[in-house]
């Protein structure tokens, strides 16, 4: 093979990777050694070998094709680069500080939550489908013993692997018959093994913004109860920017975790940017998802910002995590339809879409934690 | 197109499995390249069929790891023979063996249990056919096992050593893509895509799997398979299903589908109730199409 058509898929590689696709070197190094043994006159041949080692996944069969014809067929100089990376960040809106709203609450503690008519507020008088918007205080604490209660049920439940212990119920025959040798091939000492808990981790990224203002009180005492009762919980909160708060919630008391809150997170204000929030997870705290990661967001979906953003962020949480779960409060009302620009463009990232206005839909996403 | 390429083709149709030149094309680089080939596509299309027919089209062994969740090494790679090694060592009490020698007799090649990626790995007489089958019902641990044996096909054994590959198995995994696998598993592996079969590719299909269908019987037959695949379905009935029904209605001795006769035998390709209703509704305006 010539120096050439090493040159000239070195470019192809190069402009796949300009629309997205991720070719790394050592597939291009694989397609030149395939060109050498398939009948490179055959372009279909050519188009289907090339296919089958630059993709990976039938995602990018659109792009390859159209990046393939247009290189293949055009002699002239390809620009290396035609895709542009925004990473635009939009001027930030003037700053409240969330000290401001969570005095602002402190003083709707004391006085006791108004009920307050909302689009997810339903008329049945029991506490389980209460919507949260009419929650008093008394009722604060159902919520935070729920979270921690769910989260201990989670943490119980066994894998499929298991790990050597010292007292079980199961023979563990490898071990057992390794300090059999000890013994000359006499079983005396008895090893066990039992099964390894799941290791579920959570991040909960909770909206705080304006819109959000009747529920993130709530859904933030449900954060803490996780918090507080399991060991791989990471929290944050965004409004127009993101900050991390899992360790301001691990406090005794849920009054000392939000004083520390308060005193700690700056950058509140009344807007919503969502995918310029989440991107900035994404470029802080990506690498602490994996697979066993269940993802958890708590937002209305009401984003000021570009849909396009939400998107991008989105896809790539996706890829990483093992689930990803929305709650959306306004989802428990019947005349709620996920119209907005925002939820529209996130809805085809999300593994579960689910309400979170009362005590009963956050009952029933205990299943969907479970990985 | 290659003579290879087409060889591959026609050693394929002799199995009677329908190869178009992407899988042909597929399977050939795979084979020179030495590299695993990741198959993907939605259920019953002939995913797990390509190991298959390949395996008898080389006259070789097949060799089938199924996958499912909380699979690991001692089920898929190798384990000891317990029972067996205890047994022997009762027997040999009273023998003169020293306790080394002991230990080397019970940790030989003899009291090994050689799962699918070992026996894969030590086939002697020709290289096999390892199918890896439904690797998305994993999890992510097993995955990162397979890569590390899948790059220099050689397993460590700590009691016997360093066991490499006679000859390098040709590896096929199938996925039904139920979650994401990881990049470094899809960048090892060449990949190809099986979709549902054009209405011509399945009646091909249907004429070289169902010899005895008479011709109007299997022209209608896919048609409304076609058909019921546009449809929103919970399951959507693939190519084995087709066969399915295809042989039911050869034995059923059906000259030609009517109403009456799909109703009757649609159980062979729609398997849940909610879509059995749906169908149900659209069937007349199908049964006019066809």
């Amino acid at each position: 093979m010539s120096d050439l058509e090493v040159e000239k898929l070195v470019v192809f590689g190069r402009e796949l990777r300009a629309h997205g696709l991720s070719v790394t070197p050592a597939e291009v190094v694989t397609a030149t050694t395939a060109l050498q043994i398939i009948d490179t006159t055959d372009r279909d041949e050519v188009f289907l070998s090339l296919r089958s080692i630059l993709t990976t996944s039938v995602d990018d069969f659109t792009i390859f094709e159209e990046v393939f014809k247009r290189f293949w067929n055009s002699s002239r100089s390809l620009s290396t680069s035609t895709a542009v990376r925004i990473q635009a960040h939009a001027p930030r809106q003037t700053s409240k500080g969330l000290g401001f709203f969570l005095e602002h609450w402190g003083s709707s503690f004391s006085a006791g939550a108004q009920p307050i008519k909302v689009p997810g507020a339903s008329d049945t008088e029991s506490a389980t489908a209460k919507d949260f918007s009419e929650f008093t205080n008394d009722e604060l604490e159902e919520v935070s013993r729920l979270a921690r209660r769910m989260v201990r049920r989670l943490a119980r439940k066994p894998s499929r692997r298991w790990r050597p212990v010292k007292r079980g119920h199961r023979v563990n025959l490898r071990r057992l018959l390794r300090l059999s040798l000890k013994t000359g091939g006499e079983l005396i000492e008895l090893a066990y093994k039992e099964r390894r808990p799941k290791r579920t981790k959570l991040i909960v990224i909770c909206d705080v913004s304006g819109s959000m203002d009747i529920y993130s009180r709530l859904l933030l005492q449900f954060i803490y109860g996780l918090q507080n009762s399991f060991a791989k919980v990471e929290s944050f909160v965004f409004a127009t920017s993101l900050a991390r708060i899992t360790g301001d919630l691990k406090n005794k008391t849920y009054k000392r975790a939000l004083d520390r809150l308060s005193s700690n997170v700056h950058g509140w204000s009344g807007g919503t940017r969502i995918g310029a929030s989440l991107a900035m997870f994404n470029d802080q705290w990506l690498r602490r998802i994996d697979k066993r990661t269940v993802v958890i967001i708590l937002s209305d979906g009401w984003d000021t910002g570009e849909p396009e953003t939400l998107a991008a962020a989105l896809s790539l949480l996706k890829r990483r995590a093992g689930r990803l779960i929305w709650l959306n409060p306004l989802l428990g009302s019947a005349d709620y339809a996920p119209v907005t620009r925002g939820m529209q463009a996130a809805l085809p990232f999300i593994n579960v879409f689910a309400p979170a206005h009362d005590l009963a839909s956050l009952r029933a996403l205990e299943p969907h934690l479970v990985l | 197109m290659r003579e290879e390429v087409k060889q591959i083709q026609r050693m394929l149709e002799e199995q009677i499995y329908i190869a178009d030149a992407a899988i042909a094309t597929a399977l050939y680089l795979s084979m020179v390249l030495g590299k695993p080939l990741l198959i993907e596509g939605p259920a019953g299309v002939g995913k797990t069929e390509i190991a298959k027919a390949l395996a008898n089209a080389l006259q070789t062994r097949l060799i089938r790891l199924q996958c499912y969740e909380g699979l690991d090494a001692t089920t898929a790679l190798y384990e000891w023979n317990y029972p067996k090694q205890l047994l022997h060592l009762k027997l040999e009490e009273s023998s003169s063996a020293s306790e080394t020698e002991k230990e080397a007799m019970i940790f030989s090649e003899a009291f090994l249990l050689k799962r699918p990626l070992l026996q894969a790995i030590t086939e002697h007489e020709r290289a096999p056919v390892l199918l890896i089958d439904e690797i998305d019902r994993s999890d992510e641990e097993f995955e990162a096992f397979l890569l590390e044996v899948l790059s220099d096909y050689q397993v460590t054994i700590p009691e016997i050593g360093s066991i490499k590959a006679t000859h390098r198995p040709h590896v096929v995994l199938t996925s039904n893509r139920s979650r994401d696998l990881s990049d470094a598993l899809r960048r090892r592996c060449l990949y190809h895509w099986i979709d549902y079969p054009s209405l011509d590719k399945e009646l091909e299909i249907v004429r070289a799997k169902v010899p005895d269908i008479a011709e109007t019987l299997a022209s209608q037959l896919t048609s409304v398979m076609q058909a019921t695949r546009t449809m929103s379905l919970s399951k959507i009935p693939g190519v084995a299903e087709t066969l399915d029904w295809a042989n039911a209605l050869v034995a059923l001795k059906t000259p030609e589908l009517n109403e009456e006769i799909v109703v009757e035998t649609l159980g062979c390709f729609l398997k849940d109730e909610s879509d059995v209703a749906a169908f149900k509704a659209e069937l007349p305006r199908i049964c006019t199409d066809v």
